[in-house]
């Protein structure tokens, strides 16, 4: 690979990268506003202004040069940090600030704002500007994000976002020279779905999301790596909490999955993580008076009491699981009604859906598959259902136990049949149907809560991280799965998500040779992965989806 | 006593010359193209390389080479775009060639076409221009009537049409890039370079830009040769150009000089010296953009070489002349009101810095300025100067630091008297 030299070190480029890219790949940081991998690149904040001493041919660049838009070539020289580049982002710096607000104690991106940053880090701390600033009308754009244009540094990143990459064009920039600023076309509303990603790339507080105004400052914010599982994508995204609640999802950049982006329904699947009502916090076991709250001890001691009472042959037990369970839970689940009851009638939600393909990249992240894990559930060789009929009719008569993972195929046929089947145990995090059915229900953890991996649409495995603490009365899934299979004398060694996720990838071809360590936090592809055939492209997704 | 030297301007210099077809064929209009369809293309491009034909809209750049930068073999279409968005303040020369001489320039145009392959060609016309735009128009459907455009005009079968597309009214349209993405229909935004206009210009296709002034010299060079040009300048700066002469002289208009004659013979024997007798204070030479020169200074051949070395530039070559009764901040503030409004305001020096380098000029009409305000001018000003993506910023900045260093008393006169 061919390099140059950046402040006396060296680093590689590819052949027509720029030294921007290229410094970044490396890890050193050029200061920048405009620029933006994702983007075109426009060179016009002028603040990755750096001293080329040498073009790679011996002689100097005339003047100091923008890293953002200038090739890298072989043999060149490159100095960021030089009196000339100094005194050059002191004066963009000097720029910015004259017409800024600098008003950082109500500024929702204070404590993560570039501008901020880059003026303590490059700034004079001082400004000779004596006349009025700037001031723009206050305008409201939409639903999700707010928009304070008096904050705005014109590095025109929103506006290519809606021209690039969603091609929705909806916002764009207005006026000339001082007056230039920024607003949606003819007073219109904001209305793509990923609006979000606005809040994200703009640099400075211009451009916040109402969702999360006024919350929380930011440097109070503790962040975990994690996904995104309101659909079959996977987005990458970190979970921003503080004292046990989320304030917001962002998305983490992942060439592989999401890049930088994520959609707007995404982000707000936060709000699902802090919900207290209609949660499942502890055991719950069916009395005569209703349902009880009982302890994990008394929920097992019933569950094997009665198992032995019914001695249920290997067709007469059924499993159930929503695709919302992670590849450990579904392993453990697929393993508990093998070895425990010699069954595999465990069966998931396979339905058809939808995944948009068109010419920008962003619309493929919004599939209409809304379950996070059905590619773990078909890798695992579970047996897809297309409907609770389907399910309903493989329920023979006779059927003695019933296990439901979460709350798959909620329908009042299927409920009321299973009313009449002896022995239904439920495992989830949430209330439902399910669990005023259950004889017994066991709290589940959400994906928050817990340490899991999810295989997306495309085959890819990827972890999450516990980033809250859950009901104190609750368990980790697996935790729950394992003390059902000690409950049925099954052999199991595992004593972690990590150990099952072990467990599973030397068991299942799918999954096979992958490390807990090496999903990090990019994840990584599963050892074999076939197409779903539920998979259905369309150019857009349909309205009815 | 110098003269004018008649090249561009033989026809419009004509009394009974009649712009229609009929008539500039009867001055042998079309003679050229027919001699240039004989030539290869690339011979074309050698014979206007040899003549040192350099770009009139303002940079200079030799007009031969430019062409020779065209991306070739990429199988796309080539573009040539004219640059007729004449907004520098002071320069109305291309407008003239437009008006009163719409074949001509064409003619030259099509020359340029077929040096450079291009089966399409546009005019960028300033917008405000409604008489050029309309004789431009009118010109072309004549030619189109005549078939020499369309069809068969570059020899059989070889196709060429020419649009006339008129920009809005933004200085910034008038920079080659800006002046591309608004004739796709986009913000006039100057790009960055590189890539260059000649790789990737016109939707994204190779692309030259020419001036209208430097298409119209493509006729007589054709005609008469690349040595013929030469002979009319200096070293290195071949040709004859016309000159925007305004301000406070005699006789103000469009001039067409030989490259080697002062700057003051163009004021005192072109324009008649300074109106009513007056004293001369300064000249701006070259557009609003250019260095200021001042009474002493204007003793200078005017040619590109030779104003640039005397710290200025021939720009658009727009000359114009202020008398001793003028209020030269007053000058240097409508100057920097005019860059403030024309930023497009995508780059931060330029954006921030004109705008508060008018508020600081301002500042001095109002009487509040002071010396400290002098030395931040001169900074605001000067920071501007190659720090952006276009030569907007440094258009901005070349007068305020000319003109506070050449001029440092009218400025100081504005405080101490509001001090008195």
């Amino acid at each position: 690979m061919p390099s140059f030299e950046l402040d006396g070190k060296t680093v590689e480029f590819e052949p027509g990268e720029k030294i921007l890219s290229a410094a970044m790949r490396a890890g050193i940081q050029i200061p920048h506003y405009c620029y933006h991998p994702g983007m075109s690149v426009v060179a016009t904040c002028r603040m990755c202004m750096v001293d080329v001493i040498d073009m790679g041919n011996g002689r100097p660049a005339p003047k100091l040069q923008t890293s953002c838009s200038m090739d890298a070539v072989e043999g060149m020289k490159v100095e960021t940090m030089n009196e000339k580049v100094k005194d050059a982002k002191e004066l963009v710096m000097e720029y910015l600030l004259i017409n800024h607000p600098l008003d950082c104690p109500i500024c929702d991106q204070s404590g993560e704002c570039v501008l901020q940053d880059y003026s303590f880090e490059f700034g004079s701390g001082k400004s000779e500007m004596e006349y009025s600033k700037r001031v723009y009308g206050w305008r409201d754009i939409g639903t999700f994000v707010a928009l304070e244009r008096n904050r705005c540094i014109h590095c025109t990143r929103c506006d290519r976002f809606t021209r690039e990459i969603t091609g929705t064009n909806e916002f764009g920039m207005f006026n000339r020279g001082h007056e230039l600023t920024v607003d949606t076309y003819s007073d219109r509303p904001m209305t793509n779905q990923f609006q979000g990603n606005m809040a994200d790339i703009c640099p400075v507080g211009a451009i916040t999301e109402k969702e999360f105004r006024f919350k929380r400052r930011v440097w109070k914010l503790k962040k975990t790596p994690s996904i995104c599982v309101g659909c079959s994508t996977g987005c990458n995204v970190t979970i921003e909490y503080d004292k046990n609640e989320v304030f917001r999802l962002k998305p983490r950049d992942n060439p592989d999955v999401n890049k930088w982006w994520m959609c707007d329904q995404g982000r707000l699947t936060y709000k699902d993580l802090n919900i207290r009502e209609n949660r499942v916090a502890h055991p719950l076991g069916k009395t005569a008076e209703g349902f009880q709250e009982i302890s994990w001890e008394n929920a097992f001691s019933a569950i094997q009491e009665k198992i032995s009472e019914l001695q249920p042959t290997s067709n007469e037990v059924i499993g159930l699981v929503d695709t919302h369970a992670s590849n450990e839970e579904l392993y453990l689940f697929k393993k508990l009604l093998k070895e425990g009851f010699d069954s595999d009638q465990l069966f998931f939600p396979d339905v058809e859906w939808e995944q948009p393909v068109s010419d920008f990249f962003i619309n493929s992240l919004i599939t209409s598959d809304k379950n996070p894990n059905r590619a773990g559930a078909r890798m695992l060789g579970l047996k897809g259902a297309k409907s609770s009929e389907e399910v309903t009719s493989k329920i023979p008569t006779g059927t003695k136990v019933l296990l439901v993972f979460g709350k798959p195929f909620e329908d009042e046929n299927l409920l009321s049949q299973a009313g009449n089947i002896s022995l239904v145990i439920n495992i989830a995090a949430w209330q439902s149907g399910w669990s005023e059915t259950a004889d017994v229900t066991l709290p589940g953890r959400l994906h928050s809560e817990k340490d899991a991996t999810y295989t997306n649409k495309a085959g890819r495995v990827q972890r999450v991280n516990t980033a809250i603490r859950a009901f104190h009365k609750t368990r980790p899934d697996w935790m729950v799965l394992c003390g059902l299979m000690e409950l049925l004398d099954v052999d199991n060694k595992a004593d972690s998500a990590e150990a099952v996720f072990q467990e599973l990838s030397e068991n299942e071809k799918g999954f096979q040779g992958l490390q807990w360590e090496s999903i990090g936090s990019d994840g990584i592809n599963a050892a074999q992965f076939d197409e779903d055939p539920g998979r259905n492209e369309v150019s857009e997704l349909s309205k009815t989806a | 006593m110098i003269e004018e030297t008649l090249v561009l301007f033989q026809n419009i210099r004509n009394p009974s010359y009649d712009k229609s077809l009929k008539g500039y064929k009867k001055v042998g209009g079309f003679k050229a193209l027919k001699k240039a369809l004989k030539m290869k293309p690339e011979e074309l491009v050698e014979v206007v390389k040899a003549s040192g034909l350099r770009g009139r809209g303002g940079a200079g750049f030799p007009t031969g080479l430019k062409w020779s930068f065209m991306a070739k073999n990429t199988g796309k279409p080539s573009y040539l775009i004219c640059n007729a968005d004449e907004s520098e303040p002071g320069t109305c020369k291309d407008r003239e060639l437009m008006l009163k001489d719409p074949h001509h320039f064409l003619e030259g145009m099509m020359i340029g076409c077929y040096a450079i392959n291009c089966k399409h060609g546009y005019i960028y016309v300033r917008g405000e221009y409604f008489p050029s735009i309309k004789s431009l128009n009118e010109a072309i459907d004549e030619l189109y009537a005549a078939g020499l455009l369309g069809e068969n005009a570059l020899g059989k079968g070889k196709r060429l049409d020419l649009t006339v597309h008129t920009g809005a009214g933004a200085y910034i349209c008038g920079e080659e890039s800006a002046l591309l993405d608004s004739l796709e229909g986009k913000r006039g935004h100057p790009r960055v370079k590189p890539p260059f206009p000649a790789v990737s210009g016109f939707n994204a296709c190779p692309t030259t830009v020419n001036n209208v002034e430097t298409l119209t010299c493509l006729p007589f060079i054709v005609n008469e040769g690349a040595e013929a040009f030469k002979d009319f300048g200096p070293e290195n700066n071949a040709g004859t150009h016309l000159v925007s002469l305004s301000g406070h002289v005699e006789k103000p208009g469009v001039y067409e000089v030989r490259m080697d004659v002062t700057l003051k013979q163009i004021i005192y024997d072109l324009g008649g010296g300074i109106r009513g007798g007056k004293a001369l204070k300064g000249v701006i030479p070259g557009g609003a953009s250019s260095p200021v020169l001042t009474a002493k200074e204007i003793d200078v051949e005017y040619s590109f070489d030779a104003l640039g070395k005397a710290g200025t530039m021939m720009g658009s070559a727009a000359v114009m002349v202020f008398d001793e009764d003028t209020d030269v901040v007053k000058l240097l503030h409508r100057i920097t009101r005019f860059f403030n409004h024309e930023s497009c305001g995508q780059c931060t020096p330029c954006r921030e810095g004109t705008h508060w380098a008018r508020l600081i000029v301002q500042d001095f009409l109002k009487g509040n300025g002071n010396e400290r305000k002098m030395k931040r001018l001169h900074r605001v000003g000067g920071n501007m100067m190659g720090t952006t993506v276009c030569a907007l910023g440094d258009a901005a900045a070349m007068p305020i630091t000319s003109f506070v260093t050449k001029f440092p008393e009218e400025f100081e006169k504005y405080y101490t008297q509001a001090a008195a």
